[in-house]
């Protein structure tokens, strides 16, 4: 425990391909199998793995962070089919605060491929309850750092807007489908084409409720191969016209070079509907003529208005990174005080213990001088030495505290340790005390938040 | 005590306002602080009521101020009403400017009675009088929905996804809340305009033709009977009821402002 800090390895979307990110990805039941090897064969003490498609990271809490680290970035070559040389290029490690303040960013999504994105905070958790399903994994620490984390994450979404709006074509297909009709329960949505794109789009409106879907294609076998894969009704071309007039939302994504919907034919299939129909032409070459959608009642959107809705999410998003960024600081501080705080705690028991041990000495000295004092004399006595110790060991107490929080304070924790005769190295976090993994006390009140920082490299600097 | 009332109600509608304006400035979905400010600003407005009810034993109905404040009420109600529901809560962008109109008027003109009480007074007054606030303040909000539903469906047509696509709610709420606005102001108004000629006739004189505030009555009364005709109509509703509401929105306000001019002394009614 003496000397432990929190340290992280890693590699994600913004160091590694998607292929090698693909192998290295750990599961629940690989997991199960690395991490107990990772806890008897080094020295880590607390261990969490998070993996993602865009990520997989270690985050260890431990007494020799930098054999810790390299025994998490084996684990990552051995999983990619390399050695440690060649998947160094894609892997970044960081210790101490930044590596509390990485997991809160990503958390709050903001090193997401799509940053706000929800998903990873709920990976976040599962993570934590895979970690605390296995046996002597998650400690003291970790527990506080991935519910802080959870936290966090939560305070980003609520207290900023960079998880709302549309950040792909699917959700921007949805946005425009709620503002059209406002609730999708009952819907019934048809998608023309059996391409990739209009089944995504597709899973998206059944996600909001949509609650018919209907499939066409110029091959009703085709049609079908859809419909087995996301439910829903097999339409022929034939039908495709009948089907429409009852449609609320229409999604085209076939193959073909020229449109397949024109104004007149759409305009004849929905002249006794009174509803509106949203239709979301995301074929290139279109498929729908553009001037359907001057037609009453007819909502058109191609992939450049959706990409426009997406753009404009992305905007929105992209000026909340601030304010979010912020508040991961705020927290990874708050957190971060926490931790060394702790580190302390010996201390200031060793404090209390020194001053209460010279405090029994002089009373047994002074009450053998006494002539017999009475019981009460001596309770009162008692009393007003602990008051006195009390009050003069105050000011020292809140002095370690705030030694605690302090970068430049380490010298004087030290000598204070030495002083009262603790054993053992001090319990300031190994990473806040420079050598080769932190960096020296000048350099971080430049990078802020004033407190320590440990190293960090590759992807955590971009 | 009264005017100190009302000015901490027009202060808190005014934060709602502002709070609606940021939203709509920020792409933002409005939170529980303006529902909350709007809440608070009625329920301060409501004890100025109350207190000016016992001070002068009559409703705030007679006088420019006291009228005012009545009938900013009643639109604060609608409004809390949709900030309740989340779904059309940017309503009061639209709904709150002509509350904090009534409210700044009242304020300025002097929230007590004129010099008419005596003759403004029984049970039909105060019906035709309240009714005739509720249906104001009714075919306001229906007014505000289909203002902000054509905005909204223009966005949608015109692909253009900023902060009126964000802010703005879904056509099918503003339909609904255009809806509701009609099918409570249209009824009260109704009410109201018959009372107010009951009451006329309590003096023995019948429908009072030349005055403006009956002329108004009437103008209001026809356009949005209008526009509740349209929305029966058949065929795709939304865009054509929210069209003809604002069209009935501003051939009233035309009235009234022309009234206003041209009525002079008698012009008193608001």
């Amino acid at each position: 425990m003496s000397g432990s800090t929190i340290a992280m390895a890693g590699l994600s979307h913004r160091t590694a391909p998607i292929e090698l990110r693909e192998r290295v990805h750990v599961d629940a039941d690989s997991v199960r199998e690395v991490v107990p090897g990772l806890l008897e064969a080094s020295s880590v003490e607390e261990c969490v793995v998070l993996s993602t498609c865009n990520r997989t990271e270690f985050y260890i809490h431990s007494a020799d962070p930098a054999s810790a680290q390299a025994a998490a970035i084996e684990v990552i070559a051995r999983r990619g089919g390399m050695d440690t040389q060649q998947v160094e290029p894609h892997v970044y490690r960081s210790r101490g605060y930044e590596s509390v303040a990485h997991l809160f960013r990503v958390a709050a999504g903001l090193d997401s491929l799509v940053v706000g994105e929800a998903e990873i905070l709920g990976q976040v958790g599962d993570a934590y309850e895979l970690g605390l399903s296995l046996p002597n994994t998650v400690g003291p620490v970790l527990h506080r750092l991935f519910q802080s984390a959870r936290a966090v994450g939560g305070v980003v979404r609520s207290e900023t807007r960079l998880g709302h709006g549309a950040a792909s074509i699917p959700s921007a297909a949805v946005q425009l489908a709620i503002k059209v009709f406002g609730s999708l329960e009952g819907k019934t949505a048809m998608v023309l084409g059996a391409g990739d794109m209009g089944v995504i789009t597709l899973r998206c409106l059944l996600a909001e409720g949509v609650s018919q879907i209907l499939v066409g294609n110029r091959t009703v076998e085709r049609a079908r191969e859809t419909v087995a894969q996301i439910g829903g009704v097999a339409v022929s071309m034939e039908g495709f016209w009948d089907e429409l007039s009852h449609v609320d939302i229409l999604v085209t994504s076939t193959a073909s070079t020229h449109p397949v919907v024109d104004r007149s034919s759409l305009s004849r299939a929905r002249q006794d509907t009174g509803s509106p129909l949203l239709v979301l032409d995301i074929a290139l070459p279109r498929d729908v003529e553009p001037e359907a959608g001057a037609l009453p009642g007819v909502f058109l959107y191609n992939i450049d208005d959706l990409q426009k809705v997406v753009g404009e999410a992305e905007e929105a998003r992209r000026a909340e990174v601030s304010p979010a960024e912020r508040l991961v600081t705020d927290h990874a501080t708050r957190f971060w005080r926490w931790y060394r705080s702790r580190a302390v705690a010996p201390v200031i028991r060793g404090l209390r213990a020194h001053g209460e041990a010279i405090r029994l000495e002089e009373l047994e000295r002074l009450f053998a001088d006494l002539d017999a004092p009475s019981e009460l004399d001596r309770e009162r006595i008692e009393q007003a030495t602990r008051r006195l110790l009390n009050k003069l060991l105050h000011p020292s107490t809140v002095a370690v505290r705030r030694a605690a929080i302090d970068p430049n304070a380490v010298e004087f924790l030290d000598s204070l340790r030495a002083e009262l005769g603790l054993d053992g190295p001090p319990q300031v976090p190994e990473g806040e005390r420079g050598g080769s993994h932190g960096l020296a006390a000048s350099s971080r009140s430049a990078a802020g938040p004033e407190e320590a920082r440990g190293e960090r490299t590759n992807e955590a600097r971009g | 005590m009264i005017l100190v009332l009302h000015l901490i109600a027009l202060a808190l509608y005014l934060t709602a306002w502002v709070l609606q304006l940021r939203g709509f400035r920020q792409g933002k979905a409005l939170g529980e602080l303006e529902v909350t400010a709007v809440g608070a600003g009625l329920g301060v407005h409501a004890a100025g009521i109350l207190l000016y009810a016992l001070a002068y034993r009559s409703l705030p109905l007679v006088g420019i101020g006291p009228a005012s404040s009545s009938l900013a009420f009643a639109i604060g109600l609608f409004v809390f009403a949709a900030s309740v529901r989340s779904d059309v809560r940017s309503a009061g962008l639209f709904l709150l400017p002509p509350m904090l109109l009534l409210l700044g008027e009242a304020i300025l003109m002097g929230i007590e009675p004129a010099g008419r009480q005596i003759a403004f007074r029984g049970p039909w007054f105060v019906l035709h009088v309240s009714t005739v606030f509720v249906g104001y303040a009714g075919l306001a909000a229906a007014s505000a929905a289909s203002i902000m539903y054509v905005l909204q469906f223009r966005t949608l047509k015109r692909k253009e996804f900023g902060s009126v696509f964000r802010f703005f709610p879904a056509l099918p709420a503003l339909d609904r809340l255009n809806k509701i606005g009609l099918a409570v102001g249209f009824p009260a108004l109704t009410i109201g305009l018959i009372a107010g000629w009951s009451w006329t006739l309590t003096f023995g004189r019948g429908l009072a033709l030349e005055d403006p505030g009956t002329i108004l009555g009437i103008v209001t009364w026809g356009a949005y009977l209008v526009a509740i005709v349209a929305r029966m109509r058949p065929g795709p509703r939304g865009e054509r009821a929210a069209v003809v509401s604002v069209i009935a929105f501003v051939v009233t306000f035309a009235a009234f402002l022309a009234l206003r001019i041209t009525a002079g002394e008698t012009g008193f009614f608001l």
